[in-house]
């Protein structure tokens, strides 16, 4: 029997001794910091968005890699909750507003409308799209001036969540003001605009196939064709695309040398959810509302009074230009007002 | 002297036997050793070895006995005794010291992800000491996940106490079940292949039946401790049997609990609890009851499969991307919660001496669940996410158009410098991310939450069955059973993870229709009612939920004839399977029609929608229609001893069986619509074999064959493109299994020593084009319609030759390319190859060695028939090309591994009351970690930028652990 407790002992030893018996923690998980809230302090000197935006125009009207030492800090004006900016958001300070091309799904889950964001602008390139600054990562392939930052690891590098605030108030812009750099990228009001029976959108014959091939495969569906090709709403879905298209909207759109009536009997022509810009009238400047076939109320109906003329129609939201011309981001429905203030849509 | 011995022999017809019970390893005489002499399966005396190991048994008639003996530490020999009218004296009866096996644990495997890999927990092949291949493969291939003939996991019948255990949806052998009960589920036997075993008729992959009654656990007490790093840091066991009592009770109870991880996976972990009681009580010499209930409570972490990119960013291919730090602690987002306890009531009868009957009742029940992460409209949290990783923005190939390579810098640099927040699930973020997210009335909708994917059977076995000794020379066999089974499958809200709520909808439909209120509801019935979707707290039920039902009933017999030599069988089954799904809730999707079959409405719109084919409703809720079949088989089986220990035998079987319910609905989450051109499978199987046994030697060798033709199945995976899960529903896949498989054991001139050795040769390939049906979970749409799948059998290679690395091909007069040949595509997940050669060595104090080295080779990676369409070949432009068909369409073939392995032990008796004894095992000895042991192709297609073809996703896989121990301790009295 010695034998025995001899060799349990020594059994016993063996086991406690095992260096790499570490216990798995299998209980209730503790609930985990709340994240930092920075704070000025974090970071002293800022850049005014203004002065950023400058930086593109002081370099040449190129991309402009930020080198120095460079920190703006704005309040998030954009929500893309909805879906109708998509990867981006807006900041804005009291010089300007301006995109930062973050590049994440659900943004909105993580930045807040009045949240203060301080965005570390070195290393980052600001660029321009058509007329309007942003902030972005340097884009290689030469497309865009800028590209979104991406990875979690480099917009923690840039992009640091300050204090929740009240969301930023639009300020109301007139229509002489609707080209003033201060303006752009800035959530803003514009009011009594009148819908002008014109729309533009750009579909592809195959949207799987070559988009940049715009000869044969774009369809550019624009003022060349009656009004607005009955395109009533404020943008399209893909299935609403379908609906349009097969109930004969198009046909006389030119593609591919052909027309889109001819193509869609014979060949077929694809589908996929289109961005829509509906054009207003501000006084006698043309605005277009740019909403994206994937926002949730792409295929809500722009209210019949509105499109039949009669009622003039307020917008809420960030103010852009594209090749000089007025353009519009709606956040969501709620920007869209009648003229005595209240919302168009529930 | 000669003539003497032959005239003596004539002149009685009775005589007897005597002799030694020795330890065949130095003679040393073996004490209370029992012998039973048998003639024909009948005991016809019994004796017991004396203090000296002498045994004497007089008064036999003249004839030929097999004597067994059986002594504790020592394994259960038989001889052959012939007694021709005088006491023969065998002089020494020699034993062989019991081996110490290694404990193999069933659940002994790496836990992966089933829904990402299809894996199971399950050993390859089951324990069969008496077989020289089995013995090898069914624990030293375990490592590799070897699939013995390159079967799957559902054609291995496992029977429990004479019921078929194979899961009733998914056809798997459920060995999770009593995972932990090593000691009461030891008693089992096993037969091989085509065989026909007395407890069931199985398949054409063997049936094991594990006895799982009191008066089969080894009678004593039993304690165990064991610690391993491959799986968990210790297992406790305690076992006790009491045997047969005078008073016909027997009883045996059987406790573990495994716990703690492992040295080569994080994130993995056990707290696994596993009881078994029982107890017998025989009534007379006729009746006997028993009644059994076990369980294997508790959960474990998962592991998931990665790319190779992953896996060298972080230099090792264990990385498990399932966990990370909360709060400085690793969190499992998958970890698999199980509680199945099985109760059997089984009645036995023996009225007369060639008649035993059998009655048994069993049920499982409980609750099986397995956690997720689920989001809602936020950043996809897994870490190696493919955006997350290097090759994202950078790829040397400019064709796919990912040129950022200061991007692919950093997040390298997150990679290699693992920084947890980007390596690893990142609970801290997504806890903030749910705390900041108040809605309108202050409340915090969780954006993050685990979830919780229940499968809960209900399943209830009625079984008979009869073995009936007509004569000497021929015994049916035969049986009847019922299988009764309602799985639940739900989702239900495990952990909301700093929220306050999460809503019931369908955040993929929602992407697609989202203007549409009813489309979204993953329960239209409560937001017809209350107007709004169920905001979920922790515990409630979401997502989809519905009965699978399952009704198998089946009737069969064997008639065995034995005449002496020769023995043959013929076995014939017929059955009758159906099955439904029965949708509990009212998807939003597929609305169906009401209680009244009129078309559901909401605001004046239709909901109903139609399928396009049938121009039935397509519905969610309610019953779909019953898929039901007429199953039926037959075996026979020939074989012939020859005088000295040599035996051929052949069998061979044909089977019509049911497609499981897994494998026959197209979206079962979501709707009631099923695979089309749903069929039996039906398997033609033959093999014939040699073994020789005798002397210490030990040799099989089989040859085998078999065809399966018309095979569905059922892929589903997440696919973020589609915001939806995706699945490829297809048919007509048949596939041909032939090879050898050879074992042998070869006592070697050093006493003790012997040579072992295993080969498992095969081509497992697939010989048809079948047809694929793709669909999303959140659509009606049939996105692929019941297409071919030229590629899946084989593909070809074209004649090309690389110039200042172009590759050119070579093109015919008209102008196409030159097949050179077509190379065959295998049945994946095993190597088709495997090799094991090894010395054992046993000494006559107890101890044993054993040191084995083996070869793996051939082994394939899972296709994605998507990658083998025409439609996905040709690309953006419809043009197929030979780098297309060549680069999409072939099979990975994983390189050979070397692996070497070792076990060693000792066992003592002391006071031949106690045994106590150790066994170390030793597997990989070379520390070889880059043996891969399946995986899996991406599921996702990246465009070109010339627009021309489409490339594959990464592929993923799973490796081997590299070195790794076992060692458990054991105190037997």
């Amino acid at each position: 029997m010695k034998r025995v407790y001899t060799l349990i002992i020594a059994a016993a030893a063996l086991f406690a001794g095992c260096e790499e018996f570490q216990p798995v923690f299998t209980g209730k998980y503790p609930d985990p910091q709340e994240q930092y809230i920075y704070t000025d302090a974090d970071f002293g000197k800022f850049t005014s968005i203004a002065d950023v935006k400058a930086m593109y125009a002081q370099n040449g009207n190129k991309p402009y890699v930020v080198e120095k030492n460079c920190v703006i800090k704005g309040q998030v004006t954009t929500s893309d909750q909805v879906g109708n900016l998509y990867k981006s958001l807006y900041i804005q300070d009291e010089t300007a507003g301006i995109e930062i091309k973050i590049g994440k799904n659900g943004l909105y889950n993580e930045y807040k409308l009045g949240q203060w964001l301080y965005i570390d602008c070195s290393g980052l390139t600001v660029g321009d799209y058509n007329g309007m600054i942003n902030i972005g990562y340097e884009d290689p392939t030469g497309e865009y001036e800028t590209g979104y930052l991406e990875h979690a690891y480099i917009i923690d590098q840039h992009v640091f969540k300050g204090k929740y605030d009240d969301p930023v108030q639009p300020v109301v812009v007139k229509e002489a003001d609707l080209h003033k750099d201060v303006n752009l990228g800035r959530l803003v009001t514009i009011e009594d605009l009148k819908y002008d029976d014109h729309i533009f959108i750009l579909a592809y014959v195959d949207p799987n196939g070559n988009r940049k091939d715009y000869t044969n495969n774009g369809i550019f569906i624009d003022e060349e064709g009656p009004d607005n090709y009955g395109v009533t709403t404020w943008a399209c879905s893909e299935a609403k695309w379908k609906e349009y298209l097969n109930a004969g909207n198009f046909d006389s759109v030119e593609a591919a040398g052909s027309t889109v009536g001819a193509l869609r009997k014979s060949t077929g022509i694809g589908s996929m959810a289109y961005s829509v810009s509906q054009y207003f009238k501000m006084g006698k400047t043309d605005v277009q509302v740019r909403s994206s076939g994937y926002a949730r109320f792409a295929d809500t109906e722009i209210p019949q009074e509105v499109l039949d003329g009669k009622a003039t129609v307020s917008f809420t939201g960030i103010l852009t230009e594209y090749k000089g011309a007025a353009q519009f981001t709606l956040i969501d429905l709620s920007g869209v007002r009648k003229a005595d203030g209240t919302p168009w849509y529930e | 002297m000669l003539c003497s011995l032959s005239l003596f022999a004539q002149e009685s017809d009775w005589g007897g036997v005597k002799g030694t019970v020795v330890n065949r390893a130095g003679r040393a005489p073996i004490a209370e050793a029992a012998l039973t002499l048998s003639q024909n399966g009948e005991t016809v005396a019994t004796a017991t070895s004396d203090a000296e190991g002498k045994f004497l048994i007089e008064g036999l008639p003249n004839g030929i006995y097999d004597m067994t003996i059986k002594a504790a530490g020592f394994l259960d020999a038989t001889v052959n005794v012939t007694v021709e009218g005088y006491v023969k004296d065998l002089i020494f009866v020699g034993m062989v010291v019991e081996q110490v096996i290694a404990d193999v644990d069933d659940s002994n495997f790496a836990e992966f992800d089933m829904d990402d890999s299809g894996f199971e927990d399950a050993p390859s092949i089951l324990f069969d000491s008496n077989d020289p291949f089995t013995n090898i493969a069914s624990f030293g291939f375990s490592n590799i996940r070897f699939k013995n003939r390159g079967y799957t996991n559902e054609s291995q019948d496992v029977y429990l106490s004479g019921v078929r255990m194979n899961d009733a949806i998914t056809g798997y052998s459920p060995y999770s079940l009593w995972s932990g009960l090593n000691e009461a589920m030891r008693s089992k036997e096993t037969t091989i292949g085509n065989e026909v075993s007395d407890y069931g008729y199985g398949g054409y992959n063997g049936v094991t039946n594990i006895h799982a009654m009191p008066s089969s656990v080894r009678t004593g007490w039993r304690f165990s401790a064991l610690t391993n790093s491959a799986l968990y840091r210790l297992r406790l066991m305690a076992t006790y049997a009491s045997g047969e009592l005078d008073n016909g009770w027997s009883y045996a109870f059987n406790v573990s609990a495994r716990v703690g991880g492992n040295d080569w996976v994080k994130g993995v972990y056990y707290r696994n609890f596993a009881y078994y009681a029982g107890v017998e009580k025989k009534f007379g010499d006729t009746h006997r009851l028993s009644l059994v209930t076990f369980a294997a409570p508790g959960q474990r972490g998962a592991q998931n499969a990665s790319t190779q990119e992953v896996y060298d960013l972080t230099g090792d291919n264990m990385y498990n991307s399932n966990w990370g730090y909360q709060n400085g602690k690793v969190r499992n987002a998958r970890v698999r919660k199980t509680f199945e306890p099985v109760t059997i009531l089984k009645y036995t009868a023996t009225p007369s001496d060639n008649l035993e009957a059998s009655a048994t009742v069993l049920w499982r029940t409980g609750k099986n669940g397995y956690t997720a992460m689920d989001w809602y409209d936020a950043a996809d949290p897994r870490p190696d996410y493919y955006r997350n990783l290097p090759s994202y923005y950078w790829m040397d190939n400019k064709d796919y158009g990912r040129l950022n390579f200061e991007k692919a810098a950093w997040a390298k640099d997150a990679w290699i410098n693992d920084i947890p927040e980007y390596t690893h699930l990142n609970w801290d973020r997504l806890y903030n991310v749910n705390w900041n997210n108040y809605d309108a009335d202050g409340l915090r909708r969780s954006k993050y939450a685990v979830e919780e994917r229940r499968v809960d059977q209900n399943d209830i076995n009625l079984n008979a069955s009869i073995k009936w000794m007509a004569s000497k020379a021929f015994t049916l066999t035969g049986g009847i059973n019922y299988k009764w089974n309602r799985t639940e499958y739900y989702k239900k809200m495990d952990d909301l993870l700093g929220g306050d709520y999460y809503l019931n909808i369908d955040q993929f439909a929602e992407r697609d229709f989202a203007s549409s209120p009813t489309m979204v509801q993953n329960d239209l019935d409560y937001f017809l009612e209350f107007g709004e979707a169920k905001s979920l707290k922790e515990g409630d039920k979401y997502g989809y939920d519905y009965y699978a039902h399952v009704r198998n009933a089946n009737l069969w017999a064997n008639g065995a004839l034995d005449l002496g030599g020769f023995k043959a069988n013929l076995a014939l089954e017929a059955g009758y399977a159906k099955f439904w799904r029965e949708g509990l809730v009212r998807k939003g999707l597929f609305a169906g029609l009401d209680e009244n079959g009129n078309e559901m409405m909401y605001e004046g719109k239709v909901l109903t929608t139609y399928d396009a084919k049938t121009g039935k409703a397509i519905t969610s809720k309610g019953n779909s229609e019953i898929a039901d079949f007429l199953t039926y088989s037959a075996k026979l089986g020939l074989q012939y001893h020859f005088e000295g220990g040599h035996r051929i035998y052949a069998n061979a079987g044909y089977f019509n069986d049911a497609p499981t319910f897994a494998q026959s609905f197209i979206s079962p989450r979501t709707r009631n619509s099923m695979v089309p051109n749903l069929t039996t499978v039906k398997t033609a199987s033959a093999d014939i074999n040699y073994q020789y046994s005798n002397n210490g030697y030990n040799f099989r060798i089989t040859g085998f064959w078999t065809n399966i033709a018309d095979q569905t199945d059922m892929m589903s995976f997440y696919d973020d493109s589609q915001n939806s899960f995706v699945n490829f529903a297809m048919n007509g896949i048949d596939q041909r299994h032939i090879g050898l498989e050879m074992g042998f054991k070869i006592p070697l001139p050093v006493q003790g020593l012997s040579l072992a050795g295993a080969l498992s040769w095969g081509e497992y390939i697939y010989t048809s084009v079948p047809r694929m049906t793709m669909t999303v979970d959140n659509s009606a749409e049939l996105i692929y319609d019941n297409q071919p799948v030229p590629y899946w059998a084989s593909s070809p290679v074209y004649r090309k030759t690389v110039m200042d690395g172009e590759t050119v091909y070579e093109t015919d007069l008209d102008g196409e390319p030159v097949v050179e040949r077509f190379q065959k595509h295998y049945v994946p997940s095993t190597p088709q190859l495997a090799v094991d050669l090894g010395l054992n060595y046993r000494t006559n104090s107890y101890w044993f060695f054993e040191l084995h080295a083996q070869y793996f080779a051939k082994s394939y990676l899972d296709m994605n028939p998507l990658y083998r369409t025409d439609w996905i070949v040709a690309g953006p432009d419809w043009n197929i090309t030979p780098t297309e068909i060549e680069d999409l369409t072939s099979q990975e073939c994983f390189a050979p591994a070397f692996l070497l392995n070792a076990s060693i032990g000792k066992s003592w008796y002391i006071d031949r009351k106690y045994n106590f004894g150790f066994s170390l095992n030793l597997q990989n000895i070379t520390n070889n970690r880059n043996v891969r042991t399946g995986g899996y192709e991406g599921t996702r297609l990246a465009d070109s930028e010339t627009m021309e073809r489409y490339y594959k996703f990464d592929s993923k896989y799973f490796y081997m652990q590299g070195f790794n121990y076992m060692l458990n301790l054991y105190f037997r009295f």
